[in-house]
């Protein structure tokens, strides 16, 4: 028998501990996750704020896509399009960086930045390519954050933050205000304005304008806005003139402003000021600003006050001093029979008055008392030539009726007033217009369309055009004549002629037959007479050729053009016959003819043929003055040889050759000498002949 | 012993006393640690193999959260820049009509490594509880899930191809975005998983529940 073995315990191994073999492998998976759960916390906590937009419309706003930035860096992405409450709104979840979520306060502003084409120019280009985006502006502070926003739909133009100055403007007509438009100083754009707006009773228009730093320090009371929208067409005196403003200002309206006077004071931000239509009327204002400070008279006029409106001026001797504030009708109780009366409120300026700086209201009253009682009267005045418009005029009247200033009349003191010269000024003007209706206009023109119908019935006949032409060829006739050489000649024969006698004289000097001259003596002394009367007659007939030439000399343009004067003065004559009336008129024509036929005056040579005539003929008449000076001494000549002869006849008395000779000489002579002086008779006789050869 | 009846009795490594090294296939006598062929360790500890396999499946598991939240690539073209996730991507290519691309994106990047996860969890669990798979199913199990485990990779080398070539500044450029790198590692870990089993552990089994 086997011993008994004890029984077989079941002894099952320890279970190893799962913890006792854990293996180092599980920190694999414990990093990773770690390192998941870190991630995931981080980008949770990274995560920025979501924030919502509620837009119009979402045009082009995607889902994960669409980034908002804030001076074009991107600060986060919109994560969600969808509705607001009612489907009235497109709202836009969008995460936004954390660091920037504090900066999103109640002044912050949203927009859909989209390409757009506008009158200033081009922007959001690059959103073509890369989609929309939304742009985002607010200040540097950072705020009460926010999470719920209203977008815009178009950029703000003033950007939260930036620096510069908020104005509104009031017009009256909103038509040129459109959103955006500039706001120019000189030209230069400095601000912009906002969307206009109508006020509460709808009978103006607010809108408000930026005018960016540091040009909104321009801005104070003498600040002056007004209208440069569209284009200006002004016709004056100086003619048509055009005014165009910028293109944009052209296409969308703009505003310009300036200073119309020195020294205003700065204006508060949100200040009102108002637009004028234009920069005259802005500028014009400028005498407004110190009317507030104006003293309020009042002034009745018995006359009708059409044409007088507020604001027009009041003048002092041409001065404005003030300007009409409001017109009012009051009724006098005086009378049984009550009578309206048309009161004017005038505002003065004390200081337009030359009252000194700082006078009051008493000042002005007591100035105005004085003035009164010296004639000063408030009258009616045209305010301009052709306008109906009146003005108030304060004029001192000599031959005023009494009156006196009642500075206790309610509501002000009332400054009498005078009738007006008004209806004068028409009546003059009616009647200076009745008198250049009565001048004689239409029998004048007729008179005168009568005279060149006569002038030019005149100048178109042949007559009249033939003569200059006719006169041009008896002046180169007269000139022909005077050139000629042979008129040219004729002191030079006179010469060779007495160089002759001188021959002969001296043959006789040499001859021997002297003695026998002695019948011959009286023939010789007669001809010497002759010779010397003739050459006794010869300087008057130089004179006769100086006046000539000295008649000639003068004879000129200005002679003929007289000439032609008379001319026409005689045609005038020839009006009175019908025959010339019956012509027919036509004024341009004949004043034509007449140019032309002066033309050909001048183009003819007329005049350079006269004057050259007139000076051929001055240098005839010269050389026969040189020519009849040496006459006397020829004369003298002769009757020295006459002398002589005599002498010698009696010195040889009768001998028959010598004396037959020398009477042959003595013949010889006298008939040169006759020729001489037929010569000289000549000239004497036709001076004119020598020059114009007839 | 019912699955005797239909299979001849083998003789195993461990009932012979030998261990056998998963290296070089040399046998030692139990108890050796090192390899007299290959000086790797001849180490044989059931929990520590399983340890491993969990570890790993978990690491693996815990990497492909990300890489499927987070975006897998970074696409910009023209200024626009959007960002693909996984699945993502997988539902634009449906949309642009691409089926073939996207049946194949989602096969290789979303069921694939699901796959893997559940087969080694199976294989795993399978050890200590056998299933009604037989051992052969499970070994081809394994072995399936060991050699598809590289082409997992696909998706980590496209969006690294894509980032290398599409860099053309303004007009287009690809980058990887984090899923990328969660999705490679990811991967790696599921490989380290299936690597980590040991088939020995299927037949230990078998032998612990005949036994």
């Amino acid at each position: 028998m086997s011993t008994q073995e004890p029984a077989q315990l079941n002894i099952s191994p320890k279970r190893p501990s799962m913890w006792r073999n854990l293996s180092l492998v599980w920190l694999v998976p414990l990093a990773a996750l770690l390192v998941s759960l870190g991630i995931a916390w981080k980008n949770y906590a990274d995560r920025g704020e979501l924030i919502y937009i509620a837009f119009e419309n979402a045009s082009g706003v995607v889902a994960n896509e669409t980034t908002l930035r804030y001076r074009d860096v991107v600060i986060g992405r919109v994560e969600e399009v969808g509705f607001a409450e009612g489907l009235s709104k497109v709202s836009v979840a969008v995460r936004v960086d954390k660091d920037i979520a504090p900066f999103l306060d109640e002044d912050a502003t949203f927009w859909v930045v989209r390409p757009e084409v506008s009158s200033r120019g081009i922007s959001g280009l690059s959103t073509v390519l890369s989609g929309v985006y939304i742009e985002g502006a607010w200040d540097e502070q950072a705020g009460v954050a926010q999470t719920v926003f209203a977008g815009r739909d178009r950029p703000p133009l003033v950007q939260p933050g930036r620096a510069g100055r908020r104005i509104t403007l009031r017009t009256e007509d909103g038509r040129m205000i459109t959103e955006g438009a500039p706001v120019l100083f000189r030209g230069i754009e400095v601000g912009r304005l906002e969307h206009p707006r109508l006020t509460v009773s709808g009978n103006s228009i607010v809108v408000d304008a930026f005018i960016d730093a540091p040009h909104d320090r321009r801005i104070n009371s003498a600040t002056r806005f007004w209208d440069t929208s569209g284009f200006t067409v002004s016709f004056g005196a100086d003619g048509l003139s055009l005014d165009v403003d910028s293109l944009a200002s052209l296409v969308s309206g703009g505003i310009e402003f300036d200073a119309v006077f020195e020294g205003g004071r700065p204006a508060s931000s949100g200040a009102v000021f108002d637009i004028y239509p234009d920069e005259a009327t802005a500028r014009r204002t400028a005498f407004a600003r110190s009317m507030a400070g104006g003293v309020a008279i009042s002034v009745a006029f018995d006359e009708s006050v059409a044409g007088l409106s507020d604001g027009a001026a009041v003048k002092l001797g041409g001065i404005k001093v003030g300007e009409v504030g409001t017109l009012t009708a009051s009724i006098q109780n005086e009378s049984a029979n009550a009578e309206v009366r048309l009161v004017a409120k005038l505002l003065l300026q004390p200081a337009l008055l030359g009252l000194p700086p700082g006078a009051g209201e008493e000042d002005v009253l007591d100035f105005l008392q004085n003035a009164v009682e010296g004639g000063l009267r408030a009258r009616l005045a045209s305010a301009g030539l052709l306008s109906s418009e009146l003005m108030v005029e304060l004029v001192r009247l000599e031959d005023a009726a009494p009156a006196q200033f009642d500075r206790t009349a309610e509501p002000y003191p009332e400054l009498p007033s005078a009738p007006s010269d008004l209806p004068d000024f028409a009546a003059t003007a009616e009647g200076a217009m009745e008198r250049i209706s009565e001048l004689p206009v239409e029998e004048l023109m007729a008179q005168a369309i009568s005279t060149l119908a006569s002038i030019e019935a005149l100048a178109t006949s042949e007559s009249t055009r033939q003569a200059p032409a006719a006169a041009v060829a008896l002046l180169e006739d007269t000139r022909a004549l005077v050139t000629d050489p042979s008129t040219r000649a004729l002191p030079r024969e006179l010469q060779a002629t007495i160089t002759d006698l001188r021959a002969i004289l001296q043959d006789l000097q040499q001859g021997r037959a002297v003695e026998h001259l002695t019948a011959a003596l009286k023939d010789g002394a007669a001809a010497a007479s002759e010779i010397s009367s003739a050459s006794e007659e010869l300087p008057a007939l130089v004179d006769d050729l100086r006046t000539l030439a000295a008649k000639a000399n003068s004879l000129e343009a200005e002679e003929l053009i007289r000439s032609v004067n008379k001319l026409m003065i005689s045609a005038d004559e020839v009006i009175g016959t019908e025959q010339a009336r019956a012509l027919p008129a036509s004024l341009s024509a004949a004043l034509d003819e007449i140019r032309a036929t002066l033309t050909t005056l001048r183009e003819g040579g007329l005049v350079d043929n006269a004057n050259a005539t007139m000076a051929s003929a001055r240098d005839a008449a010269q050389s026969v003055a040189d020519a009849a000076e040496g006459l006397p001494a020829l004369s003298a000549r002769l009757e020295r040889l006459v002398a002589r002869s005599e002498a010698l006849v009696a010195a040889y008395g009768d001998r028959s050759n010598f004396n037959t000779e020398t009477l042959d000489v003595l013949r010889e002579i006298k008939s040169a000498a006759r020729a001489v002086s037929q010569l000289a008779r000549k000239i004497e006789r036709d001076p004119n002949s020598l020059v114009f050869g007839r | 012993m019912e699955n005797t009846e239909n299979t001849q009795h083998y003789l195993t490594a461990t009932e012979a006393g030998l261990v056998g090294c998963r290296a070089c296939g040399t046998v030692a006598p139990q108890g050796t640690h090192v390899c007299p062929c290959c000086q790797s360790r001849l180490e044989f500890s059931e929990t520590a193999s399983l340890q491993k396999v969990w570890a790993w499946l978990v690491a693996g598991l815990i990497a492909y959260v990300p890489a499927n939240i987070y975006p897998m690539l970074r696409t910009s073209t023209l200024g626009q820049t959007s960002e693909n996730t996984l699945m993502g991507g997988i539902i634009e290519l449906v949309h642009h009509g691409s089926y073939g691309v996207a049946f194949i994106v989602f096969f290789a990047s979303i069921l694939i490594p699901i796959a893997k996860f559940i087969a080694i969890a199976f294989l795993a669990i399978s050890v200590r509880k056998p299933a009604n798979l037989g051992n052969h199913g499970r070994l081809v199990l394994y072995e399936v899930v060991e050699f598809i485990g590289r082409w997992s990779m696909i998706d980590v080398f496209v969006v690294a191809i894509l980032t290398a070539l599409v860099q053309l500044d303004f007009a287009a450029a690809i980058s990887p975005g984090i899923a990328a790198v969660s999705f490679a590692l990811s991967v790696a870990f599921t490989m380290l998983a299936a690597q980590s089993f040991d088939p020995r552990l299927m037949w230990l089994a078998e032998n612990r529940v005949e036994s």
